[in-house]
C-alpha cells in the first residue's frame, strides 16, 4: 500500500518538475496585466497539454500546464461518509487560511478537492525544488491527517461510549 | 467533565448564595433555558427574601407522550419524595411554565451537609420531574414486575417534539433512542460514535453494562409508534437495563444517563469538533513551515552578498588560505 | 418560524481578565469566571501514534488530554494544587492568542456553566474595537463549525458599554467609552453607534498593572506576604480596598494622622505550609489607582495621565461630535470600579476644558463668550459587566435576530459575512 502510494507521489513529483518551467508573460489583452493564463484558458497556444495522473478511481491529480502558470488539481481518497466529511471540513479549514498558504487556490477546480495556483512570481521568489516539495509533502500530510483525524473520532467515540457505560456498574 | 452534571450549575450558585446572604433583601428575576429546551425562571421578591420562585418549563411533548397536568407521569409523586415538605407546588404554575415550585429558604436543614445536600437536590429539578417516569418504571424493575396500568410502550419527552421509547417488562426494561441532528455532519460524527458505543460493550470491563445495539432502521418493537417520529437520521440506539442497573443508588445515576443521552451524544459530537479544530490548526502551521523552508532564506543572501566581496584583496587571500 | 429566535440569545463577553455570560434579558450574567483554561499537557507528551489495540492503556492515562480540562476559578485552583496542569490565558489585551484554548473555553461555557444546547440559541460574542477581521473570522468559523449556532453577531465592547445606559436614561449612542479591563484598556469614541477608529487611543496601563504595582508596593515595604501567592494578594486588595483620592499629598496626610481608621489589614493562609498570615495595606489604597493620574510613578515609559488621553481623542473627533462627546463619557470594565474614580476623571478633564476654553477666550479679547462646555462622566453600578448589560438589552431586541449572520449565510457566504457586523436599529 505504502508502496504504491510512493509510486504515484514520486510520478507527480516527476511529472511537476519537468511542467515547472514558467516565465514572466504578460497578458495579450489587456495592457499592463498579469495574468495566470492557466486560468484565463484564453489564448489555446499558451496552454500546454494537461496531465491526469490517478492512483484509482477515487484518487487523482490533474496538473494543468501554461507559459506563466501551473495548476495543481487533487482529489483525495475517501473510503466512507466520515472520511468525507473529515476531507471536506479539513479542506475547507485550509481554504480559510489560503492566504498564509500564498500557492493555494481559494477554490478548487471543478471535480477536485483542492487547488494550487502557483504563477512564475512564486517560482521566482521560491526555490523550485523545495515547492515542489511542498506540494508533495502536503499530498502526504492530508493523507495522514484525514486517517489520523478518524482514528481520533474512533477513538473518542470509545472514550465516550465507555464513560457513559461505566455509570451503569 | 465529560459526564453531564444533574444539577444545574447556575440554580446551584444562586441557592447557596441566597442561602449564604439571607437578611439581605436582593430581588432577583432571571430566566435561562437549559439544552433541550428545558427553561428556567427564578424570582425573589425584595418584601420576601425567604421565598424563592422556581419555575421550570418542559420540552414540548409530541404527540404520543401522556402528560398529566402538564408534568409526565410520577412527576408530582417524586417531587414530593425529593424536596418532602420543604418545597411546596404552586397551582396552577407561573404563566408559560409547567411548574413553579415555592421554596422557603428560612427553613432549611440547619445542619450545613443536609442543606447542601437539599440545594443540590433543588438545583437536579429536571432529573427530578423528566426522569420521574423512568424511575417508576425502573422502580418496578427492581422489584421485577410491571406496572398494572403501563402500556406495551411508554413514549417519554426528552428534546421538544421528540421521545425516546421504553418497553418494560418484568425482568428487563428495552430503552430505544432515536437520533436526530440538524446538521450533516454532526449526523456523520454521531453515528460512528453510536457504533463505537456497541464496541465498547463488547470490552472486557462493561460485561455487566446494559447490552447495546445500534440499527439505522427501526427496531421491532416500535412497530406500533406512527411513522412520523421514527424519522430518525443517525439511526436508532437499544439498551436493555437489567434489574442490576437500577438497585438501590444505582438508580438516580441510571435516570439521569438514560434521559440525557442525546444530549451526551450532541455534547460530545461538539467536543470532537472542537478537537479536530485544533488538530487542523497544529497541521495548518506545520504545512506553512513546509512553505517557509521552500523561501530562501535571509542567511543565505547574507552568505550571497559575501560572494561578491570576494573580488576583494582582502577576501580573497582569505579564501585561497581556506 | 426559526423557534431558536423565541429562546433567549446567549451573551458572552470575554475580557482579558473576566469572562461574562449569561442569556439576553437578564440584568445580571449567570457567570464571571476569569480567563483562563488549565490545559493537563501530560498526556500530549506521549506518543499520539500509539496503536489502537490499547486505547485502554490510553484511557487510563488520561483520557484524553483535551477533555481533561479545567476553565475559571476551577483551572485556578486545580493549577494550585496540582502541576499535571499548565495555565494558559486565551486573550491578551483584549485580542485573542491562543485559538485552541478559546475554543475550549468556549466550549466549557456553554455546556458545562450555562448548560445550553449551542444549535438552540442565537450567539451575541463581543471584541475590542482594535480586533482584527480575521480574528472575527476565525470565531465565526468556531461558532458556526463547532458548535452550529443558528446565528451569531459580533459586537464592538464599547458600542455595548454604551448601550447599557438604555435603561438608566434615554439612549444615548453617541459618547466616550473609557473601557479599563484587566488587559487593554481603551478610549473609544462613539458617533451614533459607529466607532469612529481613527481616533481610538490605547493606553498601556491597565488593571493588572494596579495589581502589579500594588504588588511591588507591598514587596518593598517588606510585608509578610508568601511571594508564590503575592500576585493573587495584591489582586484581592486591588478589588476589596482601593479607591481613588482627590489629592495624593492630603491622602498621604491623612492616613499618617489616623492609621487605625485607613490602614487595612489581610489576612490568608500560605498554600504550601497552611500556616495562617497577616499583613498591612497601607498607602497601595489610593496610590493603586493613581497610576492612572499619574503614570509616572509606575512606569517611565507612558506618562500620559488618563483624562489627557479622553481629552486628545475627544479633541481628534470630528468637530460637530465633540461636545456630545464630552457630555456623555461613559466608564466600562472592571478597572473603573474604584471608588470616586468617575469623580476625579470628570474634575481632572473638566479642568483641561476649561483651561483651554479661557486660552480661546483670551485669545479674543473677550469679545465672543464661548457656550460652556458640559463634562459628564457617567457612572453606574453595573460598570463591572456593562458591556455584558448592553449585549443583554440588545440581544433582547427583535432587530437582533436580523442583524445576525445566520447558518445559512455562513454556509453561503463563507466565514468572510464574520467580518462586518451591521449597527442595528435596536442600538439607538
Amino acid at each position: 500500500m505504502a508502496n504504491t502510494l510512493r509510486l504515484y507521489l514520486t510520478c507527480i513529483r516527476n511529472t511537476l518538475e519537468a511542467a515547472m518551467c514558467l516565465q514572466n508573460f504578460p497578458c495579450q489583452e489587456v495592457e499592463r496585466h498579469n495574468k495566470p493564463e492557466v486560468e484565463l484558458k484564453s489564448s489555446p497556444e499558451l496552454l500546454l497539454n494537461p496531465v491526469l495522473i490517478c492512483r484509482n478511481e477515487a484518487e487523482k491529480c490533474l496538473i494543468e500546464t501554461s507559459i506563466n502558470s501551473l495548476r495543481i488539481s487533487l482529489k483525495v481518497k475517501q473510503a466512507d461518509e466520515l472520511e468525507n466529511i473529515l476531507t471536506k471540513k479539513f479542506l475547507r479549514f485550509l481554504s480559510m487560511r489560503a492566504e498564509a498558504f500564498q500557492v493555494l487556490r481559494r477554490k478548487p477546480v471543478q471535480g477536485y478537492d483542492i487547488s494550487f495556483l502557483i504563477t512564475n512570481y512564486h517560482c521566482e521568489e521560491m526555490q523550485k525544488h523545495k515547492l515542489i516539495d511542498f506540494i508533495v509533502q502536503f499530498m502526504e500530510d492530508i493523507d495522514k491527517e484525514i486517517s489520523e483525524l478518524k482514528m481520533s473520532v474512533n477513538t473518542r467515540g470509545r472514550l465516550v461510549a465507555t464513560e457513559f457505560l461505566k455509570q451503569f456498574i | 467533565m465529560i459526564l453531564l452534571q444533574s444539577h444545574s450549575r447556575f440554580l446551584l450558585q444562586t441557592l447557596l448564595n441566597r442561602t449564604q446572604n439571607l437578611e439581605k433583601g436582593v430581588e432577583l428575576d432571571h430566566h435561562w433555558v437549559e439544552f433541550d429546551d428545558v427553561r428556567y425562571h427564578i424570582q425573589v421578591s425584595m418584601k420576601n427574601p425567604h421565598v424563592f420562585l422556581l419555575s421550570v418549563s418542559l420540552p414540548t411533548p409530541s404527540s404520543e407522550t401522556i402528560f398529566v397536568c402538564g408534568l409526565p407521569f410520577g412527576a408530582i409523586e417524586a417531587i414530593k419524595a425529593a424536596y418532602g415538605n420543604l418545597v411546596q407546588i404552586l397551582d396552577p404554575p407561573r404563566d408559560g411554565f409547567n411548574l413553579t415550585l415555592k421554596i422557603n429558604l428560612s427553613k432549611l436543614p440547619s445542619n450545613q451537609e443536609q442543606k447542601h445536600a437539599f440545594l443540590v437536590k433543588v438545583a437536579s429539578v429536571r432529573e427530578v420531574v423528566l426522569g420521574a417516569p423512568l424511575r417508576v418504571v425502573f422502580q418496578h424493575l427492581a422489584a421485577r414486575t410491571v406496572a398494572p396500568d403501563m402500556d406495551p410502550v411508554v413514549a417519554l419527552v426528552h428534546r421538544p417534539n421528540e421521545s425516546f421509547f421504553l418497553f418494560p417488562q418484568a425482568d428487563k426494561v428495552t430503552v430505544v433512542y432515536p437520533m436526530r441532528f440538524n446538521d450533516s455532519i454532526d449526523t456523520v460524527l454521531a453515528t460512528s460514535f453510536l457504533q463505537e458505543f456497541v464496541e465498547a460493550r463488547r470490552t472486557a470491563g462493561l460485561n455487566n453494562t446494559p447490552p447495546c445495539s445500534w440499527s439505522l432502521t427501526s427496531p421491532l418493537e416500535l412497530k406500533g409508534v406512527p411513522s412520523d417520529s421514527l424519522s430518525a437520521n443517525a439511526g436508532f440506539v437499544t439498551f436493555v437495563i437489567f434489574p442490576r442497573h437500577v438497585e438501590g443508588q444505582k438508580l438516580d445515576r441510571t435516570v439521569w444517563s438514560l434521559s440525557t443521552f442525546h444530549a451526551y451524544v450532541r455534547y460530545h459530537v461538539k467536543c470532537s469538533e472542537g478537537f479536530m479544530h485544533s488538530r487542523m490548526r497544529r497541521r495548518v502551521e506545520s504545512l506553512i513551515q513546509a512553505l517557509d523552508r521552500a523561501k530562501p532564506d535571509l542567511e543565505k543572501k547574507i552568505s550571497n552578498n559575501r560572494s561578491f566581496k570576494r573580488l576583494s584583496l582582502k577576501d580573497s587571500r582569505t579564501n585561497s588560505f581556506s | 418560524m426559526d423557534p431558536s429566535t423565541s429562546r433567549p440569545a446567549v451573551v458572552i463577553d470575554n475580557g482579558s481578565g473576566y469572562s461574562k455570560m449569561g442569556f439576553a434579558g437578564n440584568v445580571e450574567p449567570c457567570f464571571i469566571v476569569p480567563t483562563v483554561v488549565a490545559i493537563n499537557e501530560s498526556f500530549l507528551n506521549q506518543s499520539r501514534t500509539s496503536s489502537k489495540g490499547n486505547w485502554v492503556a490510553q484511557h487510563n492515562a488520561g483520557v484524553m488530554a483535551d477533555l481533561d480540562f479545567f476553565i475559571g476559578d476551577d483551572a485556578l485552583s486545580k493549577s494550585r494544587s496540582s502541576s499535571t496542569y499548565n495555565l494558559s490565558y486565551p486573550i491578551r489585551h483584549g485580542q485573542v492568542e491562543n485559538w485552541d484554548a478559546m475554543e475550549r473555553f468556549w466550549q466549557q461555557c456553554i455546556f458545562n456553566y450555562l448548560r445550553c444546547d449551542p444549535e438552540d440559541h442565537y450567539f451575541l460574542l463581543t471584541e475590542s474595537p482594535l480586533t482584527s477581521p480575521e480574528s472575527r473570522e476565525y470565531t465565526g468559523e468556531i461558532m458556526f463549525e463547532t458548535f452550529n449556532v443558528p446565528g451569531l453577531y459580533i459586537a464592538v465592547n464599547s458600542v455595548l458599554a454604551l448601550a447599557a445606559g438604555y435603561t438608566t436614561s434615554k439612549c444615548e449612542m453617541t459618547g466616550v467609552v473609557v473601557d479599563v479591563g484587566d488587559g487593554a484598556a481603551h478610549v473609544v469614541p462613539v458617533a451614533d453607534g459607529y466607532v469612529i477608529g481613527s481616533s481610538i487611543k490605547s493606553i498601556p496601563i491597565s488593571g493588572k498593572d494596579v495589581t502589579l504595582f500594588v504588588q511591588q508596593l507591598m514587596r518593598e515595604r517588606g510585608e509578610n506576604v508568601p511571594p508564590e501567592d503575592s500576585f493573587e494578594v495584591a489582586r484581592k486588595v486591588k478589588e476589596m480596598y482601593c479607591y481613588t483620592s482627590s489629592d495624593i499629598v492630603k491622602e498621604f496626610n491623612k492616613h499618617d494622622k489616623e492609621p487605625a481608621k485607613y490602614i487595612k489589614h489581610w489576612r490568608g493562609i500560605k498554600p504550601k505550609t497552611g500556616a495562617p498570615y497577616s499583613c498591612d495595606i497601607g498607602y497601595e489604597r489610593f496610590l493603586g489607582p493613581e497610576i492612572f493620574f499619574n503614570p509616572e510613578i509606575y512606569s517611565s515609559d507612558f506618562t500620559t495621565p488618563l483624562p489627557v488621553v479622553i481629552d486628545k481623542c475627544i479633541q481628534s473627533a470630528p468637530i460637530d461630535t465633540r461636545r456630545s462627546l464630552y457630555k456623555n463619557i461613559v466608564l466600562s470594565g472592571g478597572s473603573t470600579m474604584f471608588k470616586d474614580f468617575h469623580r476625579r476623571l470628570q474634575r481632572d478633564i473638566k479642568k483641561i476644558v476649561d483651561a483651554r476654553v479661557l486660552l480661546s477666550e483670551a485669545r479674543l479679547n473677550g469679545e465672543i463668550k464661548s457656550q460652556p462646555v458640559e463634562v459628564n462622566v457617567l457612572s453606574h453600578p453595573i460598570q463591572r459587566f456593562a458591556v455584558w448589560f448592553g449585549g443583554s438589552v440588545l440581544a433582547s431586541t427583535p432587530e437582533f435576530f436580523t442583524a445576525c449572520h445566520t447558518k445559512a449565510e455562513y454556509e453561503e457566504y463563507g466565514a468572510s459575512i464574520c467580518r462586518t457586523n451591521p449597527v442595528f436599529k435596536g442600538m439607538y
